[in-house]
């Protein structure tokens, strides 16, 4: 089946009729996110689908429904057009119709295949032809969505089976198997019935009977135990082989994890040293005082002026007071005699008398007259002036004295600020002068703590990536790589103790099945007396070589079929990992009958976890063998229809992948995102021209109609445009 | 005579400030009127108790040099819970240090930039409690236009402080050793 031609109508994103011719190589469908890549893949789907009605309102273009008045119609419809035996068309389709505002009805699904001969259409039910020329275990093998579903044999474990059934012709030898496993039964029956009936050799052939039942049973046992043993064994090995291989892995894995637990440590350290209680340490760490030195000043020499001046006004008062005291002992010195005689004290005589001797003009104590003008007389006036001027002195002086009690500054405000101001000078001013230094070493400290800090959380990141990664490329967990040597051993223990019991069983059975072999080598050389007895014993003996030898060559069967996929898958590894490495693909038949693929280098390594291309190009190598066995068995080429394959192919890697599937010779579609660029100026993604100039397939570039509104689906509409 | 200091008479007062800032500012970034202010980073303040964003407008002021008279009407007006002799004592803090010697340091800033006659306190020919008043008025005034300087920032970008550092910056500005008298306010570090 080669698909000539894809139409697709009214299917979800894909509004109208759109359609894409196919070459019989590769064609590539290229779009971004959301543009409508998963939908074509979606809409074959919804085609080679065979398994009943299935017309569901979602599959309707939002948009076409959105532009319908009530009671219009239109229809969904998906074709394909294809050589398979001559020219072939296979439509599915539903009528849909708008009832009212919000009740859209579907109707008249049809599902119809064509033969087309010339001018002329033969029509029969699709679900027929479709079955008649893509067989639906067939599509198993040519349809897959997305990188991780390409490994066809880790999706379930009959899928070995239904290949070898399907392509190797072993369904037939299973029937003999069958059938001869049957005659020989039933011969052993009719054998033994005849043996136990004959009167010579019955009650031996009954003994026999009896301890070949008992040695099958035990085999039986045995088997059953030694199977279970070994898929322990198993299980055991490829834990053990995981963190065997995995060994480098797991060292890298462990220092990583010392440095991030070495760089955390750091990190809250860093955090602590770089954290500042910027707000409260104004206060608490007198930082707002960075400004006060000159402040300090201002009151030094507000104080110091202060005190000088008090202790100015201080002295000047004193000054005052000593000269008044000074004034009053010049008078006393004024009171002299001309002959420098002692005079009589102040108060002798009194006031009166003086006053009488002035006014009569003679001095009373030597009787002499003393006239006005005299000498005698100026003597006595000014005798009783000093009198006078005595009294008032006394009485000067009583009211001097209470002055001499009441000091100027009855307050001692200014001292206070003045042992204020000492107790700033000194230590405390320095202290206050050394802040503004203490906040700016504090602050560059934080400025380089953050810094390191910053490094650190840089290399924090750059590590858990790094771990991340390791995680990733080594497909382990981190659980697995934390074991510990003890969980290696506690494995190791597990899988020997396992195996010395396979051995003992393996004896056992070794043992029981001579025995079994002994028993039955007996039993057929018993000598009946009936020839008839002999005549069953010789058929049974036939039959039983002939199921042995179906039983062989079905066994012989499947390896070469595993044999021939693993050489037709080795070819296409090789084209598509051209100019790198790529290793040997093996498939090897598990335990439980299913397969397993792997890559091996070529010193007989297993590559345990091949990075995420070669793992792709390893599966689809499969894929391609197994479409190249399916062209080869049943004489016809089927596509393979691939969407989004290669997410975790690099720009280098997308190129050369894209250069080999263009030249393999075999139908293939790629939906995807790659060989797309995107303009740094405008964001915009525009097709690599460079890389599809290089190719000889198709190209369709599909993408979504602008302008669009982001939350409104019947806005949206896939454009299939015709590239190349 | 007086046997008291005028620090004493000083610190025993309760400095005034306007109400319109109880919301803005002093609730915005101290505990003010929530009671413990061990709670203080459950809450995101900046500051614990009221007083505490009254000093720092208060240096605001002082470094600036610049006054504000309190609005008039007496009932447009409040005090903090604590007198000044209390504030910086907080040895009851979680994550905290007291600072007590704070309040010397701005008593002396009072005195300095006070204009009293100490010359007439001295010779008592003037009242202690008229200077203290007179170094009182100094004291609400500068802080007065540091809360006035607050409200102005926080008008043209309402989280100017929120930023860490934004507090200490702001003192980071002035000259670690002679004041800025006249200077605008510089732009960020």
């Amino acid at each position: 089946m080669i698909i000539k031609e894809i139409k697709i109508n009214n299917f979800r994103s894909y509004y109208g009729s759109n359609h894409l011719s196919l070459s019989k190589g590769l064609t590539l469908v290229i779009g971004d996110n959301g543009d409508g890549k998963t939908t074509l893949f979606e809409a074959l789907e919804w085609l080679f689908d065979t398994t009943g009605e299935n017309r569901k309102d979602s599959h309707i273009s939002e948009k076409r429904k959105s532009e319908f008045e009530i009671g219009e119609s239109d229809e969904v419809s998906v074709s394909i057009t294809f050589e398979h035996d001559g020219e072939k068309e296979i439509e599915k389709s539903f009528t849909f119709e708008r009832l009212s505002e919000d009740n859209v009805r579907t109707k008249d699904y049809k599902f119809v295949g064509y033969f087309i001969e010339g001018s002329e259409r033969y029509s029969i039910a699709g679900d027929r032809l479709l079955n008649m020329c893509f067989e639906p275990v067939i599509r198993n093998y040519c349809m897959f969505k997305g990188e991780d579903k390409l490994n066809v044999f880790g999706k379930d474990d009959t899928a070995l089976k239904v290949l070898v059934d399907t392509f190797s012709g072993i369904r037939d030898f299973d029937r003999l198997v069958e059938l001869t496993s049957s005659f020989e039964q039933s011969s052993a029956r009719a054998a033994n019935r005849e043996l136990q009936n004959d009167k010579k050799v019955s009650n031996q052939a009954k003994e026999l009977n009896a301890q070949l039942n008992d040695v099958t049973n035990d085999i039986q046992s045995i088997k059953t135990e030694l199977n279970q043993k070994k898929i322990s064994i198993n299980e055991f090995s490829s834990k053990l082989e995981l963190l065997e291989k995995n060994q480098e892995t797991s060292e890298r894995y462990q220092a990583i994890k010392e440095r991030i637990k070495g760089l955390k440590d750091k990190r809250a350290k860093l955090a602590a040293w770089s954290s500042c209680e910027y707000s409260t340490n104004l206060l608490d760490e007198y930082w707002i005082l960075r400004s006060f030195p000159a402040i300090i000043k201002e009151f030094s020499a507000k104080v110091s002026a202060l005190s000088k001046e008090k202790r100015r006004l201080d002295k000047q008062e004193t000054e005052r007071r000593a000269k008044e005291a000074g004034e009053r002992e010049a008078i006393s010195k004024i009171q002299k005699l001309a002959n420098d005689a002692v005079p009589l004290p102040w108060n002798l005589p009194d006031e009166a008398t003086m006053k009488e001797m002035i006014d009569d003009e003679i001095c009373k104590v030597c009787g002499r007259p003393a006239p006005k003008g005299s000498e005698a007389h100026e003597f006595m006036c000014n005798k009783l002036n000093e009198y006078l001027s005595h009294i008032a002195a006394e009485a000067n002086k009583n009211s001097s004295k209470e002055v001499d009690e009441k000091p100027l500054f009855p307050n001692s405000f200014i001292d206070e600020l003045l042992s204020r101001q000492i107790k700033l000078s000194g230590d405390t001013e320095q202290e206050i002068s050394s802040i503004a230094t203490t906040i700016s070493d504090r602050l560059e400290f934080i400025t380089k703590r953050k810094a390191e800090l910053a490094e650190v959380e840089k290399q924090l990141q750059e590590l858990e990536t790094e771990q991340n990664d390791l995680l990733m490329q080594s497909g382990l967990s981190a659980e697995l790589l934390d074991k510990s040597i003890s969980d290696l051993r506690g494995f190791f223990d597990a899988k020997s103790r396992a195996e010395s019991r396979v051995s003992e069983l393996e004896t056992t059975l070794k043992f029981k099945e001579s025995a079994r072999a002994e028993i039955q080598e007996k039993l057929s050389q018993l000598e009946p007396t009936s020839s008839m007895t002999q005549v069953y014993q010789r058929v049974h003996t036939a039959f039983e070589r002939i199921t042995k030898s179906f039983s062989n060559a079905k066994e012989q069967n499947i390896n070469n079929f595993l044999q021939m996929l693993e050489t037709e898958s080795n070819k296409y590894l090789q084209k598509l990992n051209k100019n790198d490495f790529y290793g040997i693909i093996r498939i090897r038949k598990t335990i439980n009958n299913s397969a397993r693929i792997e890559l091996y280098s070529d010193n007989g390594t297993r590559i345990e976890n091949p990075n995420g291309a070669l793992k792709t190009t390893m599966y689809m190598s499969v894929l391609f063998a197994i479409s190249q066995i399916t062209t080869l068995k049943r004489e016809q080429d089927y596509p393979l229809i691939f969407d989004a394959p290669t997410s975790s192919f690099g720009g280098f890697k997308e190129d050369t992948f894209y250069n080999v599937i263009d030249t393999i010779d075999k139908q293939c579609v790629i939906v995807t995102k790659d060989l797309l660029n995107i303009d740094k100026t405008t964001g915009q993604k525009a097709l690599d021209f460079d890389t599809i100039n290089k190719l000889s397939c198709s190209v369709y570039r599909i993408e979504k109609v602008e302008p669009f509104n982001d939350k409104d689906l019947s806005t949206i509409q896939t454009v299939v445009k015709p590239i190349r | 005579m007086a046997t008291e200091k005028i620090y004493d008479l000083w610190a025993s007062r309760n400095p005034q400030w306007e109400k319109r800032y109880e919301d803005s500012i002093i609730k915005n970034f101290c505990d003010y009127g929530r009671g413990a202010t061990s709670l203080r980073e459950d809450r995101g303040k900046v500051f614990g108790g009221g007083y505490e964003i009254f000093i720092v407008a208060f240096f605001i002021g002082l470094y600036f040099n610049q006054k504000r008279v309190l609005i008039e009407d007496t009932q447009k007006r409040k005090t903090f819970g604590q007198p000044i002799q209390y504030w910086g004592n907080l040895d009851s803090v979680k994550g905290r240090k007291a600072y007590p010697k704070l309040r010397e340091y701005i008593f002396t800033a009072l005195v300095a930039r006070t204009d009293i006659d100490f010359i007439a306190l001295e010779k008592g020919e003037m009242t202690p409690r008229r200077a203290v008043d007179m170094l009182m008025q100094t004291m609400e005034e500068y802080a007065n236009w540091g809360f006035h300087f607050m409200e102005d920032k926080l008008t043209d970008d309402p989280n100017c402080f929120y930023k860490e550092t934004a507090f200490l910056e702001v003192f980071l500005n002035f000259d670690a050793n002679t004041p800025n008298e006249e200077e605008e306010f510089p732009e960020e570090l």
